[in-house]
């Protein structure tokens, strides 16, 4: 662990800083990735412990944050989740960086699986592995907070104005 | 037609951490403490011939060479029973400068499944056993000697036998 720690933790960190924002919160976060790590190599068949790997970890560590999160803010999340019109035309010029922190204003289960599929580009398949999901019920997850990410984008434009 | 929101792609960009943050870490990942079922039980023996040691350890009594880092010491694991050989040198000595002997009647006990099997395959390898087969509360058991004079305990668990089961982690 301590062998590949110089190597790992710029990219644990970065992983984790560009995905939630906030100093503090990545440091927790990257904290708690190698301890999960230091935990692991502990048990009878340790894993491979590599930056995938860890990058793997750090990616549940985070989920688990919004999801704290989410627990925090659940009226909000209900009141939006009842929303389900699909209305999904992106603009060609949009604005990545306003995409991105519209992602915080979605319920936790659509920020999470757009940010696996988007942000982290990963396959559907994978994203509904991960979520413990179907492939179907992912698949029409993801159509819902495409359209959630697209009026919480447009809000932002608005309060931009 | 390619998907607009694929322009969300985060790219791996490796960023360094506060270096306050960065040795914090290191510091807790070095000092964070196993769980403790994880961990193996140590016994270490002090030795004369380090390489008779390990052969005799390794070659008759199950045990497997971990680490020999160096000419006086070696690490050797039997199951979850981790075994120390130290050559004794001026790192184990008293402030008088005693050192440390082989030998004593201390030792370690090891459980084997068939005892009167495991003494006549170890009296024909030549080891020198202390004793005979002596029937005691729940076990059987016979003391032997390493190259070295140090005692090694074998035994095997009789009817009434007991000891605590392990907890899992």
């Amino acid at each position: 662990m301590v062998a590949i720690y110089r190597d790992a933790l710029p990219q644990v960190y970065g992983y984790l800083l560009l995905r939630c924002g906030s100093v503090a919160v990545a440091e927790d976060l990257t904290a708690e990735t190698f301890l999960a790590a230091v935990a692991a190599t502990e048990r009878a068949e340790p894993p491979d412990v590599n930056v995938a790997w860890l990058v793997g970890v750090a990616r549940h560590k985070l989920v688990d944050h919004w999801r704290r999160i989410g627990r925090e803010q659940r009226t909000l999340a209900a009141v939006e989740s009842a929303d389900d019109r699909v209305d999904d035309p992106w603009d060609e010029h949009m604005d990545v960086a306003a995409v991105h922190a519209a992602l915080a204003d979605l319920p936790v289960p659509q920020r999470i699986a757009l940010s696996m599929r988007y942000l982290d580009g990963l396959p559907v398949a994978a994203v509904a592995e991960r979520l413990g999901r179907s492939l179907h019920a992912t698949e029409t997850l993801l159509v819902r907070a495409r359209s959630a990410l697209r009026r919480a984008y447009r809000e932002g434009d608005d309060r931009d104005v | 037609m390619s998907d607009p929101l694929e322009a969300l792609r985060l790219p791996d960009i490796p960023i360094d951490p506060r270096p306050e943050f960065a040795a914090a870490l290191l510091r807790r990942i070095e000092t964070t403490p196993a769980p403790a079922a994880a961990r193996a039980a140590t016994v270490r023996y002090f030795v004369s011939d380090l390489d008779a040691a390990v052969d005799f350890y390794c070659a008759l009594l199950g045990f497997e060479e971990e680490l020999r880092p160096s000419p006086v010491f070696a690490m050797l694991y039997r199951g979850d029973l981790r075994l120390l050989l130290s050559v004794p040198g001026v790192n184990h000595a008293l402030p008088d400068g005693t050192l440390p002997e082989p030998g004593g009647w201390n030792r370690m006990s090891l459980p084997v499944t068939d005892l009167a099997a495991s003494v006549a395959e170890l009296r024909q390898q030549g080891v020198r056993f202390r004793t005979e087969v002596v029937t005691s509360v729940g076990v059987m058991q016979i003391l032997l000697d390493d190259p070295s004079g140090n005692l090694v305990e074998l035994f095997e668990p009789l009817e009434g036998y007991h000891e605590r089961r392990r907890s899992t982690p």
